[in-house]
């Protein structure tokens, strides 16, 4: 229990996919200008990762290992992932249109967002069972959607902020998020032995 | 004293036909995609063209502001209506599908079972929240409402 505890917290706060690995920065800038918008798509690409992390999981060891296709593992993720994005889409259109109407943006971003192969990718390297794996993506998940908030909210009062005119806009933001990824190397120590 | 104003989330969208008393309108795509440098080069397009998700998510509003074809207006929802439905589709099937994997591995302790017993919860998430996004329907909460026209706006952005 303590070892998937230890698991978790270090997938979603000590090695953060965005500011410890570097991953999915296209949307950690693009769609961080409000909080609404920064869990609508945080919680999709968190649904995105678990989901397609269960089926990667499943490929390369029922699939790749078995007939020594480790080569082909790359393609294979993407494919799961566009399948996942797919699956997803056609789902909450069935589910509710007007939910689809509202949220169907995300998802096409989802698709090229290289925290969900990232993810995939640790995944496997990591030779877990399949709960731990699943426990790892989704805490990974946890951690995109949790800073993509905090930044989102950064944003927000800065977009109030008399910035000086040299540095508005991206400076101002990538300054934010260099001081955000400081502040969380302070969780470095966690687990540490 | 005032009453509190509802903050809105503001998108802009094309009106693409009149029907009588409902307008039909397609959203306007201010994504990443519309704009990259490498948008003919890239995969997602072959998946789904973005004239395609375009048209998918056609929806209609009450024509009470006598739109016209061609016309861009400025449409909104309530700025937590986005986080709810987010809830509503990701959260849920998502809860259900741990719940689901994590009782089968403490019980069976086999990753095979644990696979079934995931997807079997994932799928039952989505029924929960198919009868969750109905209720919130019912209730009308994810009704989008015409704010101005686009013309109006003073655009600064």
């Amino acid at each position: 229990m303590q070892d998937y505890v230890m698991l978790m917290v270090s997938a979603a706060l000590v090695n953060n996919v965005i500011l410890a690995r570097f991953l999915g920065l296209c949307s950690f800038m693009g769609v961080t200008t409000r909080v609404d918008t920064a869990i609508g798509m945080g919680l999709a690409t968190t649904f995105v990762i678990t989901v397609s992390s269960i089926f990667d999981w499943a490929v390369q060891i029922y699939l790749l290992e078995p007939f020594g296709l480790g080569y082909l593992r790359t393609v294979t993720f993407i494919l799961i992932i566009a399948a996942a994005v797919q699956f997803t889409e056609m789902t909450v259109r069935k589910i509710s249109p007007p939910l689809f109407q509202m949220l169907g943006i995300y998802l096409p971003l989802i698709t090229t967002n290289c925290a969900v192969l990232g993810v995939a990718l640790l995944v496997v390297e990591g030779k877990l069972g399949l709960i731990a794996s699943v426990l790892f993506a989704f805490s990974s998940s946890l951690g995109y959607s949790l800073v993509m908030i905090i930044f989102a909210g950064l944003r927000e009062r800065l977009a109030l902020a008399d910035v000086p005119r040299l540095f508005a806009g991206p400076p101002i933001g990538f300054i934010t998020a260099g001081l955000l990824a400081l502040a969380f190397m302070g969780f470095s120590g966690i687990g540490a032995r | 004293m005032d009453a509190p104003e509802t903050i809105m989330i503001e998108g802009f969208a094309h009106v693409v036909a009149v029907n009588g008393a409902v307008a039909w309108l397609e959203p306007e795509v201010t994504t990443s995609c519309s704009s990259c440098a490498s948008s003919l080069a890239c995969g997602s397009p072959g998946i789904g063209t973005l004239a395609n998700r375009v048209k998918a998510r056609r929806f209609s509003l009450t024509n009470t502001e006598d739109f016209i074809v061609g016309e861009r207006i400025i449409v909104g929802v309530r700025e937590n209506t986005l986080v709810k439905a987010s809830i509503t589709v990701y959260a849920l099937p998502l809860v259900t599908m741990l719940g689901a994997g994590i009782v089968a591995q403490w019980a069976a302790g086999r990753d095979g079972i644990t696979l079934v017993a995931s997807i079997v919860g994932l799928l039952l998430g989505f029924g929960i929240a198919r009868l969750s996004a109905n209720h919130l329907m019912a209730r009308g909460n994810m009704n989008l409402s015409f704010i101005r026209r686009a013309d109006e706006a003073s655009c600064s952005k």
